[in-house]
């Protein structure tokens, strides 16, 4: 098992370099310029000089330098020249040195990485300076959090009875209705859920002023004690995390029905029929337990979507988490926090897989990695 | 002996039922999976049509007694290219017919070949089309101009669709006969938006899992049927795409595509290339338990070549997986689609776009966001029953 948890994590090492290798290139080589589009957002159309000027400003600071090896040799210095030239030749020769740069600046990031900086968050800067990527994610690492943990309770409270009571009684009106309550929970899509439960239930909506849209803390909550803070935190994370929690809860118990059902089906429990035990201690004390472990490890399993579904809910309810950060973050080109970002959420899958595996094994004797 | 050589039998053949014609009987037997295809055929069909339902040209104009049919040239090349490729694929099983008794005798599938002939007329009406024609884009003013005319027919729904439209006579009003489904806030008809947004869906829910599940079929089989060293690169590439949650990696490549890329196409292919890895995987797990069976092994003997050993036997008993996760894949990029036009990450004609729009005043225009959820809920909800059904048509122990 030791071996086998290292070699995973040795395998690890080039995908998380591949993870972040797409991330940097598809920023790097993006059609068109995102940079000169980002001025063009802040400051209108100026002239192209000026333009130029400040591009070449920007990518100074963030570290993005257009380097010209192949260019340069065969057409002069740019200065040099007469006018831009065109044709197949040059465009080929430009698109090799963009990649080039991008090559390089990977290898430059990269070095940074090594020697634990992360780079500096142009987003996020100050009269005092730019902030650190991490120190910024690291701040929004508890919110989202908060938000997944009780979304991922309230999965495992809720989806694994309304699961096994739908295959203890196969058939019946209860399986019929959960089955058919399930289905259509699993596909109103969260953005309408949202919609709806902002306007009945929401403060601001046209409806019942009941819960609070946005943020997860009422202004002054510091000054709360920890149980008046707690309910606080519940009362704001409410919508959120049902938003959050009824796609996953549905999945959930679809699959811990048909746990129990091939449990029931097992030739264990027919010979623990057959030997005369009662009902009950058949269905709970044997096909249960089987069922139960491998739901805990899919439970693991679903974390990474969750965590994929909350930028999402994040965006619709301003929560300051991890998600709405990458969103502000691609708007404002922000590579080192996009690439930080990245390398995190590469991170937490690897580390849930890893677990869920892992779980799988302790769970089920037989599984054996080499 | 005599009863091992082949007799010339009395009585009525029996035709050798095929893989295809198993699966649509059990399919036949689901009166949910039938209801959900009807829906889905509806939804194309409207998609299809949708400038004759509403839109501001008209179907037939007489003005100083000459009659046209603006329609027709104000029909853009992709729409009437949308059009054939619905008659085609409703043609399909007449095809299938027609091209049985041949096929069956060069011992080919029926149905890949009468999908090879209607994609390749799909391909050269197409192209044509794009080569040749040229669709009228002046602004007609035919709404403004109908009292010119002698007669005119419209689409049912005739209601301005043109960039930088705004009525504000005409605004926020709830359904009636004119609008059945109300104005949205810059006063356009939201059936107008519907059908649009319901165009969005189906090319998202085609196009992009057509992508990702070609993408996913070539690399899975390549993967599983050779193994070693390429399987072990193939399957890193994948890890790749997997350890990024797909939303996040849409995300970033939408910020940083340049404005000059049409949205539509850019959503589109985005979603495609992220989200190949589900059906990757199936098709290498698929592959690695056929490339083992007695007639793959069989097969190899005779000395048939690998591309047609992939082609003819492999990938097609590999199908089934594929299949019913792409049937839940157009569910879930019809979801991420609408999610991303919501949040504004994406400038489409799309229902989430709606959605948003209306869902500042929930009480007030309840039919904006009512019907763009409901659209979104309806198709979705569609796709996930025909998903199940066609699951448990195939095999009720896949476990996708």
């Amino acid at each position: 098992m030791k071996t086998y948890i290292l070699k995973r994590l040795l395998l690890m090492i080039p995908t998380l370099l591949g993870v972040t290798m797409l991330t940097y290139f598809i920023v790097r080589l993006a059609p068109g310029d995102p940079i000169e589009a980002m001025i063009r957002n802040q400051s209108g159309n100026i002239d192209p000089k000026a333009m130029k000027e400040s591009a070449d400003k920007i990518r100074e600071r963030l570290g993005l330098f257009e380097y010209h090896f192949l260019r340069d040799r065969l057409y002069g210095p740019e200065k040099e020249w007469e006018e831009k030239p065109t044709g197949a030749v040059f465009w080929v020769t430009d698109a090799a040195d963009k990649v080039a740069s991008a090559g390089v600046g990977y290898v430059q990031w990269f070095a940074r990485l090594c020697m634990g900086n992360f780079g500096e968050s142009i987003k996020y800067r100050t009269s005092s300076g730019s902030r650190n990527a991490i120190l910024l994610i690291i701040e929004r690492i508890p919110v989202t959090a908060t938000l997944n943990i009780i979304s991922e309770f309230l999965i495992f409270v809720v989806a694994i009875p309304v699961g096994f009571a739908a295959a203890r009684y196969q058939g019946r009106w209860f399986d019929r209705a959960s089955s058919f309550v399930l289905l259509v929970l699993y596909s109103i899509p969260a953005i309408l859920a949202a919609t709806v439960l902002i306007g009945f239930l929401g403060v601001g909506g046209e409806g019942l002023h009941w819960f609070p849209i946005a943020g997860l803390h009422k202004f002054g909550y510091e000054k709360m004690d920890w149980g008046a803070s707690l309910a606080d935190l519940l009362w704001h994370t409410a919508l959120p995390v049902v938003c959050l929690t009824y796609g996953g809860l549905a999945y959930m118990a679809k699959m811990g029905r048909a746990s129990l059902l091939e449990n029931l089906r097992a030739d264990y429990v027919r010979t623990a029929r057959a030997k005369g035990l009662p009902e009950g201690r058949v269905v709970y004390h044997h096909a249960l337990r089987n069922s139960l472990l491998p739901m805990i490890t899919m439970l693991v399993l679903t974390i990474p979507g969750l965590i994929g579904g909350s930028v999402i809910v994040e965006g619709i309810f301003s929560i300051q988490g991890m998600g709405l950060l990458l969103l502000e973050a691609s708007k404002a080109y922000d590579l080192a926090l996009i690439m930080t970002e990245t390398l995190l959420y590469g991170v937490l899958v690897l580390v849930f897989l890893l677990i869920g595996d892992i779980l799988y094994a302790w769970a089920d004797p037989r599984v054996r990695y080499e | 002996m005599s009863s091992l050589l082949p007799t010339t039998q009395s009585g009525p053949t029996v035709r050798a039922r095929s893989y295809g014609d198993i699966v649509w009987r059990q399919l036949r037997k689901r009166p949910a999976a039938m209801v959900s295809l009807g829906v889905i055929v509806l939804l194309a069909f409207v998609a299809v049509v949708a400038p004759f339902i509403a839109g501001e040209v008209p179907i037939r104009w007489v003005e100083n007694g000459e009659t046209s049919w603006p329609i027709f040239r104000y029909l853009d090349n992709l729409e009437y290219a949308g059009m054939l490729a619905f008659l085609l694929v409703l043609l399909l099983p007449v095809t299938v017919r027609l091209v049985r008794v041949r096929a069956e005798r060069a011992a080919t599938s029926p149905f890949v070949r009468a999908l090879f002939i209607h994609a390749a007329v799909w391909l050269t009406v197409t192209a044509v089309l794009i080569a040749v024609r040229t669709p009228e884009r002046r602004y007609g003013f035919f709404l403004e101009r109908v009292g010119e005319a002698q007669s005119a027919w419209f689409p049912f729904i005739p209601t301005p669709r043109h960039p930088g439209y705004e009525s504000l006579a005409h605004r926020d009003k709830a359904p009636t006969w004119r609008h059945p489904l109300g104005t949205d806030r810059l006063g356009q008809d939201i059936v107008l938006r519907i059908l649009y947004g319901a165009r969005t869906a189906m090319t998202i829910g085609f196009v992009a899992v057509g992508i990702g599940a070609s993408i996913g079929v070539v690399l899975g089989s390549i993967s599983g049927y050779f193994g070693r060293g390429i399987d072990l690169v193939l399957m890193r590439v994948a890890e790749v795409f997997m350890f990024i949650p797909q939303i996040v990696l849409i995300i970033i490549i939408l910020a940083v595509m340049p404005s000059w890329v049409p949205q539509l196409w850019a959503v589109v292919v985005v979603i495609g290339v992220t989200g190949w890895t589900g059906y990757y995987r199936y098709m290498r797990a698929e592959l690695l338990r056929v490339r083992g069976e007695d007639y793959m092994t069989a097969a190899r003997a005779l000395g048939i070549p690998t591309w047609r050993l992939l082609l003819r036997h492999a990938i097609p008993n590999g199908m089934a997986p594929i299949l019913v996760s792409a049937t839940f894949g157009i569910a879930g990029a019809v979801f991420l689609e609408a999610s991303l036009a919501f949040l504004n990450l994406v400038q489409t004609p799309s229902w989430g776009e709606l959605l948003n729009d209306g869902r500042q005043h929930i009480m007030g225009t309840w039919w904006a966001w009512g019907s763009a959820g409901a659209a979104i809920f309806v198709t979705v909800l569609v796709y996930n029953l025909l998903g199940e059904a066609v699951r448990d048509a195939i095999d009720p122990k896949l476990k996708i």
